[in-house]
């Protein structure tokens, strides 16, 4: 296929958290907000002035700060953003919004205020730290609207004098609403049996927008989607079509290196992916916008450390059902190295996946940096690849 | 950095002044007890008859020989006379009376746990009215919305706590095979062994089966919160057995969460209520909220007297005790009440006879984090080895805020509420979780009450939250002037940290930093990382 | 029959004497643990043995 003519464009803003459209808002006047966890509500952080700006450390390499401050025993997603902020790579924000939620990335967070990595010159800057929901109740619900208000609104208001009115809230869902379907617009090629999208790029711009200023980098993904329509899909098949699940993908080289392997990424859930990030929020007027965005969070919220066994197993319908909707052949459960939540979830998904839905599933963990250990990784691809072309053959399906 | 005055203890021990020569390199058990003087060995031996009087009376039971042949975790408690042994290790007078009141209390409560589960349990005893009187709960869990149900209607049972925490002391090697079945069925070898070895309980069939439902909770740790939905999707998919999942703010510092812990109580009530048949009984209730209470006292008059110059109260059979009654029990018991104020007796006695327990106190130490389940007796081994007197660990320092007690409309609502902060700040996560302060601030806040100038650091190589301040603590404690000695271990998996390896970095620490030689030699070394 | 009645006390004694000795022995030497060590061994083969349904 013909490169996509704003991929450079967006690989470019992947290569570090403080990127030239992050300067460009901060050169507009906007509030920074950096946010952590995809259980915050998007577009609370997006109101007004403000822009949300999801905290990602490109290209880590060495943690040995960080590692100090937290041992090697946690996540390398939070021991990189720790070392990220520390080396002064989030100097851009105007505050930071955090859930406790895992544990870890809550930790890097509190490190990150002890050591007071941000925020110096700024009199106004602020760390807020929020409860989130544990099930999909409404009193969940509750308690996620007066933690939005607690810890997002007011905080915001005070000090930056955003606007944090229904009319403010409705207009930011309007926008963020605009996002979710170019994004998913975008996605969408992916069912395609000769997708005009790879993986890895879809990856890039879905992964683009949790990173950037929304408002900047919408008229590129409209010109993308109407590119698309008319992209010209490869004749060459793949082998294998695959369902990526699991903790966050913050480096593209691990979808590029799955295709490389001949499998498809034709879809993505996990932390920060398009599935559920990037679904619409539909209010109605006779209800605050501000329950119904806490509603719409807790309602699709597909974290694994929503509790109830509701939740528990609806997660791996809803794998499943996506499975079915981009016809995938198999699905790779991921894991980034000592991520609790997802270890277990990836233990249990890949189980029902395999036992009830009858999905081929790979199992596996993996370091936030596939660079540096991408031959494992290859390796186990490649024979997940196989298995599934071996086991389409003995169905007597074509390879 | 802070120093602290050495208090000299002017009488000599009775009896054995070496007990490290009792540990034997070919036995996995002691070669003998520790002669402890004619009083205090006769006491130790009525005890002892009295342990085994308990763990005879509870083989007795058909089913419960049943019961010891189909789970393993059963062979653990065949060491518990060996578990108490190493809870008295160079005790005499009121100390050793404290560890054994409070030991031998629990280790009462657990076999009537087990003998509880093996009743009910489909495989073994099959009382089929029993179990449906049943409410399972998590070992880690407060049993706060339980008590307002007649405990002799509605059966709490911790189905855990026998299944895999207790036994885990006695046996430092029970939960392996767990962990093995675990990690077999894909959970990585890096999160908490504590809830993974639960889940491999679960995955394993080796949990009785039993109750008309089970309520969990996220407890202490994204791992258990996790490892529930393991539990909980065989108990409700193979067993039918309906669980509820309470959910515990963690941030619970924060009064924004107060209404929703609230209201998950309420739920829970409400679970337990439409599953057993009983209603919710106030008086029931308030009359617990009064033990409640009343524990709290006694436990606020115990942190006092550690905080003298003669502590009284250290070590794991005692906090052992402490977990299961304000956790397991939450005022539901009325024996409860009596062992506490018989503790507080014994060790007022102490402190006004200025007795100590070793040849000095050298340091006062506070020990935060959580301790290793196969090496949980190394308090006893700091202050007879190095002279280091732990004044409190993290698990032991809870809630010192009293509830309300008595019946009034303006109390019923309140009481949702004082269960929510009891359960919010339940044992452990009550420091591990809500922010950094209570991890940190506490912990240096504590070294100046209890005028402490060690911090013993256990650091659970998988306790996330713990780790995740590492290197805040070391700042920190070097800003104030606190030695800070980093003790790792693996919680409930010895493969990881022999008991020596846990050893050995409080002696290296002890020579090289501090400069010191171990008050008894023959406990630097010991030989028993093969021992039960 | 007041021989044999006086004997009692002296009977009880020598049961508690003797009920003293050996279990203080065992107490003692840690008898109690030496032979329960013994039997560890055999009750792990029997665990290892039993059929378990191992499922998630």
């Amino acid at each position: 296929m013909r490169d996509l003519k704003h991929l450079q464009y967006f690989e470019d803003l992947l290569q570090q958290a403080n990127n030239a459209l992050v300067a460009q808002a901060k050169a507009d006047g906007k509030v920074c907000v950096a946010y952590t966890c995809e259980n915050v509500p998007e577009p609370l952080l997006n109101l007004d002035r403000a822009v949300s700006i999801r905290l990602t450390a490109p290209h880590t390499g060495s943690l040995d700060i960080a590692t100090y401050y937290m041992t090697a025993l946690l996540c390398e997603p939070s021991r990189a953003l720790l070392e990220r902020a520390i080396e002064g790579g989030f100097s851009f924000a105007d505050c930071v919004i955090t859930p406790d939620g895992c544990t870890m990335m809550n930790r890097a967070v509190e490190n990150m205020e002890l050591l007071q990595t941000m925020g110096k010159d700024n009199p106004h800057f602020f760390h807020e730290y929020m409860e989130i929901a544990f099930k999909n109740s409404e009193n969940d619900v509750n308690l996620a609207v007066l933690q939005c208000k607690n810890h997002i609104l007011t905080p915001l208001q005070e000090n930056y004098g955003i606007d944090v009115s229904d009319a403010s809230i409705r207009k930011a869902v309007e926008d963020h609403n605009r996002l979710c379907r170019l994004i998913r617009a975008i996605g969408d090629f992916r069912k395609e049996e000769k997708p005009r999208i790879t993986g890895y790029e879809f990856h890039v711009l879905c992964l683009a927008s949790y990173v950037c200023p929304k408002y900047l980098i919408l008229e590129k993904l409209e010109e993308t989607l109407e590119e698309l329509k008319t992209r010209e899909p490869d004749e060459r098949s793949y082998r294998a079509r695959v369902l990526l699940v699991g903790s966050e993908v913050d480096d593209s080289g691990l979808v590029k290196l799955i295709e490389e392997c001949g499998a498809f990424v034709c879809c993505d859930r996990f932390c920060f992916g398009s599935y559920p990030g990037r679904t619409e929020i539909l209010l109605k007027d006779d209800e605050d916008a501000l329950t119904q965005v806490c509603r719409h969070y807790v309602q699709n919220c597909q974290c694994p450390r929503m509790m109830n066994q509701e939740k528990v197993y609806s997660r791996k319908q809803y794998v499943a059902d996506l499975a079915k909707e981009y016809c995938a052949d198999g699905i790779i459960y991921e894991q980034v190295k000592f991520c609790d939540p997802w270890a277990y979830e990836r233990m249990l998904g890949a189980s029902m996946l395999q036992n009830d839905f009858g999905y081929p599933v790979l199992s596996v963990d993996r370091p936030y940096n596939i660079a540096s250990s991408s031959g494992q990784m290859r390796t186990r691809v490649q024979a997940f690849v196989e298995s599934i072309e071996i086991k389409k053959l003995q169905r007597g399906g074509k390879a | 950095m802070k120093t602290v005055e050495k208090v000299v203890n002017p009488v000599r021990r009775a009896g054995e002044q070496s007990p490290g020569k009792i540990y034997s390199e070919k036995l996995k058990v002691r070669s003998r007890r520790e002669w402890r003087g004619v009083k205090d060995t006769l006491y130790d031996y009525t005890r002892w008859l009295y342990l085994m009087s308990v763990l005879g009376r509870f083989i007795l039971v058909p089913r419960n020989v049943k019961g010891f042949f189909r789970y393993r975790w059963m062979m653990s408690y065949l060491f518990v006379p060996h578990g108490m042994d190493k809870f008295t290790i160079g005790l005499r007078d009121e100390a050793l009376r404290i560890a054994h009141t409070s030991f031998n209390f629990v280790i009462a409560d657990v076999t009537q746990a087990i003998a509880n589960c093996f009743r009910g349990d489909r495989r073994v005893g099959n009382d089929v009215a029993y179990s449906d009187s049943c409410v399972i709960t998590d070992e880690n869990s407060m049993v706060t919305f339980m008590m307002g149900f007649d405990k002799e209607k509605v059966h709490t049972i911790l189905r855990e706590v026998p299944t895999m925490f207790a036994s885990n002391i006695f046996h430092q090697f029970n939960v392996m095979h767990y962990l093995d079945v675990a990690q077999l069925n894909g959970i990585p070898g890096d999160v908490c062994p504590m809830p993974e070895a639960e889940a491999g309980i679960s995955i394993d069939d080796d949990f009785c089966v039993l109750g008309c439902c089970a309520v969990q909770n996220n407890t202490t740790c994204d791992g258990s919160l996790m490892g529930n939905g393991i539990i909980a999707k065989r108990l409700e998919r193979e067993y039918g057995i309906p669980t509820f999942q309470l959910a515990t703010p963690l941030r619970h510092k924060e009064p924004d969460v107060m209404d929703y812990a609230a209201e998950e109580i309420k739920k829970a009530i409400a679970f337990v209520e439409a599953h057993t048949g009983e209603k919710w009984n106030w008086d029931i209730y308030f009359q617990a909220a009064k033990r409640v209470n009343d524990a709290t006292r006694c436990r606020i008059a115990q942190m006092e007297i550690n905080s003298t110059p003669y502590p009284q109260f250290f070590g794991a059979a005692f906090s052992l005790y402490n977990d299961t009654n304000y956790m397991g029990n939450s005022g539901r018991d009325p024996q409860f009440v009596k062992v506490d104020h018989k503790l507080l007796e014994l060790a007022e006695r102490g402190y006004k006879a200025k007795r100590m327990y070793a040849k000095e106190y050298r340091h006062r130490a506070i020990v935060w984090g959580v301790q290793p389940q196969y090496n949980i007796d190394m308090l006893y081994w700091l202050v007879q080895c190095w002279g280091v007197m732990p004044l409190t660990d993290m698990l032991s320092v809870i809630n010192t805020d009293m509830i309300a007690e008595e019946d009034t409309p303006e109390n019923r609502e309140q009481a949702y509420r004082d269960m929510a902060m009891l359960n919010m700040e339940m044992i452990m996560r009550n420091h591990t979780h809500g922010g950094y302060k209570v991890l940190l601030d506490d912990l240096w806040e504590l070294c100046e009450k209890m005028n402490a100038d060690i911090a013993i650091m256990w650091e659970h190589m998988s306790c996330k939250a713990l780790t995740g301040l590492h290197g805040m603590f070391e700042e920190q404690a070097r800003e104030r002037g606190i030695h800070i000695m980093w003790v790792s271990h693996d919680l409930c998996d010895p493969r990881v940290f022999t008991r020596q390896a846990i050893r050995d970095q409080v002696n290296k620490y002890m020579r090289t930093v501090m400069r010191e030689e171990p008050l008894d030699p023959s406990l630097e070394e010991l030989p028993d990382n093969e021992a039960w | 029959m007041l021989k044999k009645l006086a004997k009692i006390p002296l009977i009880l004694l020598g049961i508690a004497l003797g009920f003293f000795v050996i279990t203080f022995t065992i107490y003692m030497f840690n008898l109690d643990m030496k032979a329960t060590s013994l039997l560890a061994p055999w009750l792990e083969k029997w665990y290892n043995h039993l059929d378990r349904k191992q499922y998630l």
